[in-house]
């Protein structure tokens, strides 16, 4: 009979519990690389299609970066201009939309009052507030912009890890195999495959579905002849990064924009339907195909993990809970794998079929 | 399409290449195109074995195929003492563990490198993803392990003298 030795899982554990705690101390330091992982986990499939044809992985990648630059140059020479356009229209217009939301305000006001008379709704005192709010953010415009200079070196610093890790993943997942010992390196894989594939499928879908959310809702605000389009359309498209939010956002700032543009709640809801529309449509054509393959979590366990994310670490928590929970899902789901072989608890019988005479 | 000799010498990968080669020299890929065989090298790993490194003991659940490229690997089996009797050494372009890629079942064997040995792998889920995105790959992996178990199957047959084998 053969020996067997168990695998040394509390030592692992502790390891890894321990390389987590770490890992949340240098939060901050860590979030470049934590998207620039998650970029070069969407670009790899392109990359390895190359591949295929024997050519070298630095030639491809770097191929692959002077093609996306040019995209990019492309891109914000059609783009730079239209956000200049917003903003300058914006600019001009907002005085007016400012007067007509009071007079919105106004208007509710006395029609709430014919119709309730002794509500004494503040809807104007509100208005006011809002109106004086407005204002003020107008005027705190430079000091945004400014704090967003730390995200400029986010776009410099992304590109840069993303094409080390591009070129080196394989060699990474080389080094993790040789590394693994000898007899467990079965189950390494596994386990990589495992997350591979949830991780893989879920960063690929949601950038998937962004893209088509931007894409559809500036589509339908040109439509719709929404000012802000392109800026609502790009809200909508980087907030649904967070499940389910970018329907969200584009329905409301969308809605009021266009009620604020208009002057009616007709445009409004008419932008709201237009984002209930793409919900639905993801829902529909993009999910199925989407969730095909990727890990399926509980609501409540999806809920948790989105609480837990956001309450650590802010915006990216929350775009980063669901792979998170996917890869415990997997590790989970491996370990209870390789228990149920190992203790033989399920077994697939075809002694059935072997009943049959070899013929 | 393979690429004029004189880009091939700039862009293309030796190490790629090499494996491609390898694999088109095995029978269980000799049928497989340019472009099929680099789909099977990016879904296979490879690792370094040293002499006395044990693969997978006999008895644990397989979930690989592994293929020898070089070096020497012992194949042994306990016996009725419990002591391993060698069953078979696995010589460079023999592939071994096969049946872990159509059921997880333990092995009925323990390998063992008996020196150093350079070795690929095809990890069971990589043969899915290679059955659902490639199938002309994946049937005819699957092809060559049916001929496989067939002709294990007449051996044993014959041998235990059931029918004459063919």
């Amino acid at each position: 009979m053969i020996e067997r030795r168990a695998a040394p899982l509390l030592p692992t554990i502790l390891v890894c519990a321990g390389g987590l705690y770490c890992a949340y101390l240098v939060r901050q330091a860590l979030m470049p690389f934590v998207l620039s992982f998650a970029l070069a986990y969407v670009v790899n499939p392109l990359i390895d299609a190359v591949e295929t044809r024997g050519l070298r992985r630095f030639h491809i990648v770097l191929a692959f970066y002077l093609l996306a630059a040019f995209l990019l140059y492309l891109l914000a020479q059609y783009l730079l201009p239209l956000v200049s356009a917003e903003t300058s229209r914006l600019q001009a217009d907002a005085p007016a939309y400012l007067a007509r939301a009071q007079k919105f305000a106004a208007d509710l006001q006395s029609h709430a009052a014919r119709r309730l008379p002794r509500s004494g709704l503040p809807i104007g005192q509100l208005a006011s507030h809002a109106y004086a709010s407005a204002l003020e953010q107008l005027q705190l415009v430079p000091s945004y912009i400014l704090s967003l200079f730390p995200l400029i070196s986010l776009f410099f610093l992304v590109p840069f890890i993303t094409f080390f890790l591009l070129l080196d993943g394989p060699l990474l997942i080389s080094t993790l195999i040789q590394a693994a010992p000898s007899r467990y390196v079965e189950q390494s894989l596994h386990l990589l495959n495992e997350i591979d594939a949830s991780l893989g499928h879920y960063l690929r879908g949601i950038l998937i579905v962004a893209l088509a959310i931007t894409v559809v809702s500036y589509v339908g605000l040109l439509a719709l002849g929404v000012n802000a389009a392109l800026s609502i359309a790009v809200l909508s498209g980087v907030s649904s990064f967070v499940p389910y939010l970018g329907a969200v956002m584009g329905a409301l700032v969308g809605g009021i924009a266009a009620a604020v543009q208009f002057g009616t709640a007709k445009a409004g809801l008419k932008v709201v339907l237009l984002f209930v529309g793409i919900r639905m449509g993801d829902e529909m054509l993009l999910q199925p195909f989407i969730a095909r393959y990727s890990v399926h979590l509980h609501p409540l366990l999806f809920l948790l993990s989105m609480m837990i994310g956001g309450e650590i670490f802010g915006f990216l928590g929350l775009v980063f809970a669901v792979p998170t929970a996917c890869i415990i899902k997997a590790l989970l789901n491996v370990a209870w794998e390789w228990y149920v072989s190992e203790a033989r608890l399920r077994g697939h019988d075809t002694r059935a079929c072997v009943a049959v005479p070899y013929t | 399409m393979p690429l004029p000799r004189f880009l091939k010498r700039i862009f293309s990968d030796p190490e790629a290449s090499h494996k491609r080669a390898f694999l088109r020299s095995l029978d269980l890929f000799s049928d497989l195109r340019f472009m099929d065989l680099g789909h099977l090298v990016q879904n296979m790993h490879d690792r370094t074995y040293h002499e006395g490194e044990v693969l997978f003991v006999e008895g644990d659940i397989g979930r690989a195929l592994f293929i020898l490229e070089s070096g020497k690997i012992e194949l042994t089996k306990a016996g009725p003492d419990g002591k391993p009797q060698k069953i078979y050494t696995i010589q460079p372009g023999e592939f071994f563990g096969e049946m872990a890629l159509l059921e997880q079942l333990p092995r009925t064997a323990t390998a063992t490198a008996l020196e150093r040995s350079q070795v690929f792998l095809l990890y069971r889920s990589k043969l899915e993803s290679i059955l659902n995105y490639h199938p002309r790959i994946g049937v005819q992996i699957m092809t060559h392990l049916a001929q496989l178990l067939s002709a294990r199957l007449r051996r044993a047959s014959s041998a235990a003298g059931c029918m004459p084998a063919s």
